[in-house]
């Protein structure tokens, strides 16, 4: 340390002060959820009291000071004289933010003095910073929170090594994009150079060793470079479990905090895109969605609400849902307010109503949340999530609660796609949503329930030709190729003119005064400088069933031919829940959900399943009460019961099988292969 | 309001003025991509320098129908960032006088003379709107286009 500037110091002391902050925050808002450990109160006491020394020694007197009050808080809690309530974490918090606001000040001071004149002058030492950190009051809104978004965004990551920060050095976000872009470049490049290999020199770059380790390598190198773009939901979940509690407070509600799956890795810029969203979403909850505790009470709740944040990768998307145990949407009201604004909602569904929230007119009137300061509504969310091409979904059930949830691709900078022309017009299709493409076979072809199918394995799948889907003129020539796209829940297959091949595509943005277009995701511009269109699968599958559905040529496209197998999947996550469903629809069975013990057992009594796959931890009845309960029943004892769920011990398994489940899988070890082993297994049914 | 700068595009047998302020540049016969299950007033998309520009139809933002050509775009700089209005022949510089009159179309803000041919001059404010471009014109309007 002999050779550091009393600057350096500070400056290094800014950079710890971060991390501790953030480390701080989280561990305060786990002491007032879990009442709090010794092991807690000690970290907590060891991170003030280690900011305290540090900022003596940096000479920042201020956040000594205002450490040395928090220390001597929480020192009361530690030795037993006080005891921990919401009043003394309240005061905890805010001496945290105040701490937060000290240092920023200091740091704009660093920042002001962050000049090659400065230098010389800091070596005055404590004092130095003073002056400069009072004569900017004024710099603390606008540079303050600028200066500390991005170290901010990777302390909880680092904290998580708890102190161990070698080996991880900041690097300013440009560098970062800048190298993901040329890599971008660096691999369409690469493909040019494998079209002129075939092109001049009548040279298969399949079969050149070369260029393959080449191609190898190209891929290998966006892949990392789109990975140090990469967060965990992780680093924001603390600022909206703080948020929601303040929030709470101020509201005089009881509400406990959950976050699952905040290892969940998306792209920088998509999570940064959806933050505001999020905690406009989750302040919603609060304000809207949860009771108070006595009208909980009245209803039959338990007077502690649940606000759940939940975030699952699937596929190339990251789904965030947040459910709150609240009372739910009145879709009456909804209809109401909608009929006020002259929407006509008469042939319109309970799902489409609720969609009506999302509209300016009547997401501010009643949706708005005014605490947030800022009156944004849920319409402004929506606008922000399909600006990072993503989607949300909203399933309220009235008493019940609600679920909205945000689908987003993990990174938006670099679709790998299929290339397809159709109608003489070259069009994108994201890879990940391409099942397979195959060549025309007429044998492969059939009629089913009044539309063209085709076989892809052994299943019987909807074929449209896409130009006839998009309404572009020439349709498909009938023995061109067909490629099977999928959603999480349909599949269809599409034909086109040819394939021409794959291609990593930068996709953008259409400009925001265009109309939503469900089919089209995007727009790239290619390397000879024409525009190619970007299709979003799911929405050019709606259509195509639409479109369909409209020539009345169609029934349903589940109207069972044989007799299939139906399953009820029991999950309080959602997230679970879908992909789940995803799994079974594509296998081919029927599929129903319930989202605890006590929603499955009225599912089972108005129609029984031939199986019941269900999680352990739900709220009201969890999965051991309801495979006892099934067992119990005179008519449904039969059904087979495979439990799904995190608990990995023997004695859960062991306690499953005890109270009558046929099988037990965890799901760390859960996959597609292992669910449908274990499902067919169950129901004699060959996998 | 004399001597306003403007632009004129020839739209069909039309000619409609643009206040420069609102030009970006002009781009002639632009590579449209057509932008699949768009409303028909969405020509397509075309490359400006790597951004990524709608190309519209001018003459149905107005609610009078289509005019075959788009010869001409004429990018203009809207709040949502740079559209194309398509021309049918090339856009000429003129300065408007004082206007004679009322206009009747939406997305005018009143008629002015050149020589012996009339002008309305468009507003891209009211012009470039989701509704206009998504072809939701209120009943009115949609008998009176009828009705040209």
């Amino acid at each position: 340390m002999a050779g550091m500037s009393s600057e350096q110091i500070r400056r290094l002391f800014a950079q710890e002060a971060e991390i501790r902050l953030g480390q701080l925050d989280q561990l305060l808002l786990q002491l007032e959820q879990t009442g709090g450990d010794d092991t807690l109160v000690r970290s907590i006491f060891r991170e003030i009291h280690t900011l305290k020394g540090s900022a003596a020694v940096a000479g920042f007197d201020e956040v000594s000071g205002v450490a040395h009050h928090l220390e001597e808080l929480v020192d009361d809690v530690r030795s037993g004289r006080g005891s921990i309530t919401a009043e003394v974490i309240d005061a905890l918090l805010r001496g945290n933010d105040r701490l937060r606001a000290a240092i920023s000040k200091a740091r704009t001071g660093i920042a002001s003095q962050d000049t090659p004149a400065a230098g010389p002058n800091a070596v005055n030492g404590k004092h130095a910073s003073q002056p400069a950190g009072s004569r900017s009051p004024a710099d603390l809104v606008t540079s303050g929170p600028l200066d500390v978004a991005p170290s901010q965004t990777k302390s909880p990551a680092t904290s998580r090594h708890s102190g161990d920060r070698a080996g991880v050095i900041m690097v300013p976000v440009e560098r970062l994009e800048e190298l993901t872009r040329l890599a971008g470049e660096t691999a369409s490049a690469h493909l040019r150079v494998g079209l002129m290999l075939k092109d001049r020199f009548n040279l298969d770059p399949a079969t050149c060793t070369e260029f393959n380790e080449l191609s190898r390598s190209v891929n290998d190198l966006q892949d990392r470079a789109m990975r140090t773009q990469m967060v965990p939901v992780a680093t924001i979940t603390d600022k909206l479990h703080r948020a929601l509690r303040d929030l709470s407070r101020t509201q005089g509600k009881d509400i406990r905090w959950q976050a699952e799956g905040a290892d969940t890795e998306l792209d920088r810029g998509v999570l940064n895109q959806l933050s505001d969203s999020l905690l406009h979403v989750v302040r919603n909850a609060v304000d809207h969605g949860i009771e108070t505790p006595s009208e909980r009470e009245a209803v039959g709740k338990p007077r502690q609400a649940t606000v759940r944040i939940h975030a699952m990768q699937l596929g190339s998307e990251v789904i965030i849902a947040v459910t709150d145990d609240g009372r739910g949407i009145d879709v009456d009201s909804v209809r109401q307010q909608a009929a006020r604004h002259g929407i006509d909602t008469d042939a319109m569904t309970d799902d489409e109503l609720l969609e009506l929230i999302f509209r300016p007119g009547l997401s501010t009137t009643q949706f708005v949340t005014d605490v947030s300061g800022r009156g944004v509504g849920l319409d402004v969310v929506r606008t922000n999530v399909e600006a990072a091409h993503g989607r949300v979904e909203i399933h309220s059930e009235l008493g019940v609660g609600t679920e909205l949830r945000i689908i987003v691709p993990i990174t938006v900078a670099v679709l790998r796609c299929l290339l397809v022309e159709a109608g003489g017009q070259y069009f994108a299709l994201p890879f990940h949503r391409v099942l397979l493409s195959q060549a025309h076979d007429p044998g492969k072809l059939a009629q089913a329930e009044g539309r063209p199918v085709v076989w892809v394995d052994t299943r019987p799948v909807p074929v449209q030709s896409l130009a006839e889907t998009l309404g572009v003129t020439g349709g498909a020539a009938p023995s061109g190729p067909v490629v099977v796209l999928s959603d999480t829940s349909r599949t269809h297959a599409f034909g086109v003119d040819r394939l021409i091949g794959q291609r990593d595509v930068v996709i953008k943005a259409l400009n925001p005064l265009l109309p939503r277009l469900p089919a089209v995701a995007g727009a790239s511009v290619e390397p000879d400088g024409s525009v190619l269109l970007v299709l979003d699968p799911p929405g050019l599958i709606q259509r195509a069933r639409s479109a369909s559905r409209g020539t009345g040529m169609t029934a349903p496209a589940h109207s069972p031919t044989t007799h299939r197998r139906s399953i009820l999947v029991v999950d309080d996550a959602l997230t679970i829940r879908e992909l789940q469903r995803s799994i079974l629809e594509r296998a081919g069975f029927d599929v129903r959900v319930a989202t605890d013990g006590n929603h499955a057992l009225s599912h089972l009594a108005e129609l029984p399943s031939d199986l019941v796959l269900t999680d352990i931890e739900m709220p009201n009845m969890d999965g051991f009460a309801l495979t006892q309960a099934i067992r119990a029943h005179p008519t449904l004892a039969n059904i087979p019961v495979l439990i799904l769920s995190s608990r990995s011990s023997e004695a859960d398994r062991q306690r499953g099988l005890d109270v009558g489940a046929d099988g037990y899988i965890t799901k760390s070890g859960f996959d597609e292969a292992s669910l449908l082993t274990a499902v067919n297994r169950l129901l004699g049914t060959n996998a | 309001m004399t001597g306003m700068q403007a632009l004129l595009l020839p739209v069909g047998a039309d000619l409609y003025a643009l206040p420069v302020d609102w030009v970006l540049e002009v781009v002639a016969a632009p590579t449209v991509t057509p932008l699949a299950t768009a409303p028909a007033a969405v020509l397509g998309l075309f490359n400006l320098r790597g951004q990524i520009v709608p190309l519209l139809e001018t003459a149905a933002l107005l609610g009078i129908g289509t005019v075959e050509a788009s010869a001409y775009a004429v990018v203009v700089n809207s709040a949502h960032g740079p559209v194309g209005l398509a021309a049918s022949g090339f856009p000429q510089q003129t300065v408007l006088d004082a206007s004679i009159g009322p206009s009747e179309l939406p997305g005018t803000t009143g008629l002015y003379q050149l020589g012996q041919r009339v002008a309305a001059c468009l507003d891209p404010e009211s012009l470039l709107t989701h509704e206009r471009i998504a072809g939701y014109l209120p009943r009115s309007e949609r008998t009176a286009a009828k009705a040209d």
